[in-house]
């Protein structure tokens, strides 16, 4: 065969292979049309009625809200576990956190970084229950070189991991940038759990659902702060709408020069962190 | 069409129909309003009622706490941290007043390995023999005033300007007056702290202010260092109305820092043993009206009654004023 003949063989085996995918792509579409049902436009972020959503007094298209962690004002007492606990009504035992605080010490002559939490046994044995919190001081003897405490909570990302492998649609991001869970339709399959990879959600075994930090959303829906930004007696939370220019939030990561945990995963989180090292991920 | 193709293919139809007639039944309404979830359930979250309702909620009953605790150093640990979530109160009865202070309050100002150096710490093993904080701090106002003045006065110089106090305090500082306070051998960190409140005003008196005005700073440490050294041995127990077996016992409550004979260990609290006791009466009184301003003495003197003011200042003045130690 000589290019002479294939020419024209060629150009027609290009214009039936694009004739077919159209009409592939038009049996889908039908297909797809047909098994979803009229869809409803899903674009229509309000209410018809002109009403605001999810309440009357909130709009939630008004709002992008962001949060803050500076780990070089947290003093690691631990209130906003305490305060997140009461709260949101999360199981009272020593491994099921919506927020947790992390210890990360360096000690003298030691090449890996010591790393603890609320839940390590020698903490909990320091506050004298699974229903307390507090951090033993067990470093109090050693060398140590460098030592800070980091808060941790979920990060509400923007692309989350954990709403793309919900099988049900009982997560989701809403419009003002919070990450929720409707525990009427989840299953408890417990995919969101392993697809975070900052470990946020949790299990609660005894609802059968999947659970994690919601930034509060029924307390910011109201014009207060998330119950651990309310308690923390440092200021080592912020929180605000990053829309407003002069939030909390915004100022805060104007003024600073802050980073995310993990932005290789390509989650895009919303908890920006200021002072914390390469091994805080 | 060969048969078995034709049955195939009205049996995939046949599911497609029975699934798109049951697929609006079996979604609920708000699914899909806004995406691929029940919108319904943004709302549902957005409804529950908060734990935690804030300082300011406090704030209308508890408006003396509020108002000391939001002028204070603790202002930024909110109520509800240590007396824990307000919802329900005060409908389901009282929030709970911490017992072991030492716990709670360590939860932040032990000091440890990671804490930010602007955080105050204490070392627990070491500070005030493991006694309950609030014995000598109160919670909602913390910082302890003038604890660290430091008093470098010239007591020969402190003599000559005393001049013009001897008409009220004695030629040597021990008043011939029962409402007027004995200075002699008063510690002088204490009368520095308290000259200086008069010349600033935060403490006022008809007598005093005036006379304090006209002092300048180093004749406050003069004056302090002068009357310090003083021998108070001549201000005997003086007897007083009240009764001094129970002023003993409540004095129990004071020894923290004044203590059990009224000689405490830290120079910015005044001495109480052996001073006037219509002296001691009015003070006490003047705190608990909220006319002489400290907080911490303002929440002691709070439960005290008349006679419980009168008992502590007749055993005060029946103590000797050396320490025994």
């Amino acid at each position: 065969m000589n290019q002479e003949d294939s020419k024209p063989t060629l150009a027609a085996r290009r214009a039936f292979l694009a004739k077919l995918g159209g009409a592939a792509t038009c049996a889908g579409a039908v297909m797809g049309a047909a098994t979803l049902g009229a869809i409803p436009a899903v674009s229509a972020k309000a209410p018809p009625d002109g009403g605001s959503f999810p309440t009357k007094d909130y709009d939630w298209t008004k709002h992008e809200w962001g949060f803050g962690v500076d780990a070089t004002k947290c003093i690691g007492c631990l209130r906003c576990v305490e305060a997140c606990k009461r709260e949101n009504d999360v199981p009272r035992n020593a491994h099921q956190f919506r927020t947790w605080v992390e210890r990360y010490v360096h000690l003298e002559g030691e090449e890996a970084v010591r790393i603890d939490s609320q839940q390590d046994p020698v903490n909990i044995e320091a506050s004298g229950s699974e229903k307390e919190f507090r951090f033993a001081n067990r470093y109090k003897d050693a060398k140590v070189d460098k030592a800070f405490f980091v808060p941790k909570l979920c990060n509400h990302c923007t692309h989350p991991a954990c709403v793309q492998v919900c099988p049900t649609g009982a997560t989701y991001r809403t419009e003002d940038g919070v990450v929720l869970i409707d525990h009427g339709y989840c299953i408890g399959c417990r995919y969101c759990v392993q697809a975070c990879p900052y470990g946020a959600r949790f299990f609660d075994e005894e609802k059968g659902v999947s659970d994690k930090c919601t930034w509060c959303y029924h307390r910011i829906t109201k014009g207060l702060q998330p119950a651990c930004v309310e308690v923390c007696p440092v200021g080592a939370r912020v929180f605000g709408d990053q829309k407003d220019k002069q939030s909390p939030i915004s100022l805060f990561i104007r003024n600073n020069r802050v980073q995310v945990l993990r932005p290789e995963t390509g989650n895009a989180p919303n908890v920006f962190y200021v002072g914390i090292d390469k091994e805080v991920n | 069409m060969p048969k078995h193709i034709f049955r195939l293919v009205s049996l995939i139809a046949g599911f497609l129909v029975v699934a798109i007639v049951a697929k609006p039944f079996l979604t609920v309404d708000s699914f899909y309003r806004f995406g691929h979830y029940r919108a319904n359930s943004v709302t549902e979250i957005a409804g529950q009622e908060p734990v935690l309702q804030t300082a300011r909620y406090c704030q209308d009953c508890h408006t003396e706490r509020h108002a000391q605790w939001s002028a204070s150093s603790h202002k930024s640990v909110t109520c509800e941290v240590c007396h824990g979530a307000a919802l329900g109160h005060p409908q389901n009865g009282k929030l709970p007043i911490p017992k072991d202070a030492v716990k709670l309050c360590t939860l932040c100002h032990e000091a440890m390995a990671g804490r930010p150096r602007s955080q105050p710490q204490i070392e627990v093993g070491q500070h005030a023999n493991g006694q309950q904080c609030t014995i000598c701090h109160n919670p909602h106002s913390p910082k302890i005033a003038a604890a660290s003045v430091k008093v470098a006065g010239n007591a020969a110089a402190g003599k000559q300007r005393a001049a013009d106090c001897t008409a009220c305090h004695g030629a040597a500082g021990l008043s011939p007056n029962d409402t007027w306070p004995n200075l002699a051998g008063q510690n002088a960190a204490y009368l520095v702290r308290i000259l200086s409140a008069y010349k600033s005003g935060d403490q006022k008196d008809v007598a005093m202010t005036p006379l304090a005005q006209a002092l300048s700073d180093a004749d406050i440490q003069n004056l302090a260092s002068y009357y310090a050294g003083l021998d108070c041995k001549g201000a005997p127990g003086e007897k007083a109305a009240g009764d001094v077996a129970a002023g003993k016992s409540l004095a129990k409550n004071c020894a923290g820092c004044h203590g059990e004979t009224g000689i405490g260990s830290n120079p910015a609290w005044p001495k109480l043993a052996a001073q006037k006791p219509g002296y001691l009466v009015n003070a006490l009184k003047a705190f608990k009206a909220g006319l002489r301003k400290d907080p911490m003495m303002a929440g002691v003197s709070r439960g005290l009654s008349d006679t419980d003011i009168a008992d502590l200042a007749a055993y005060y003045a029946a103590q000797s004023c050396q320490s025994t130690k």
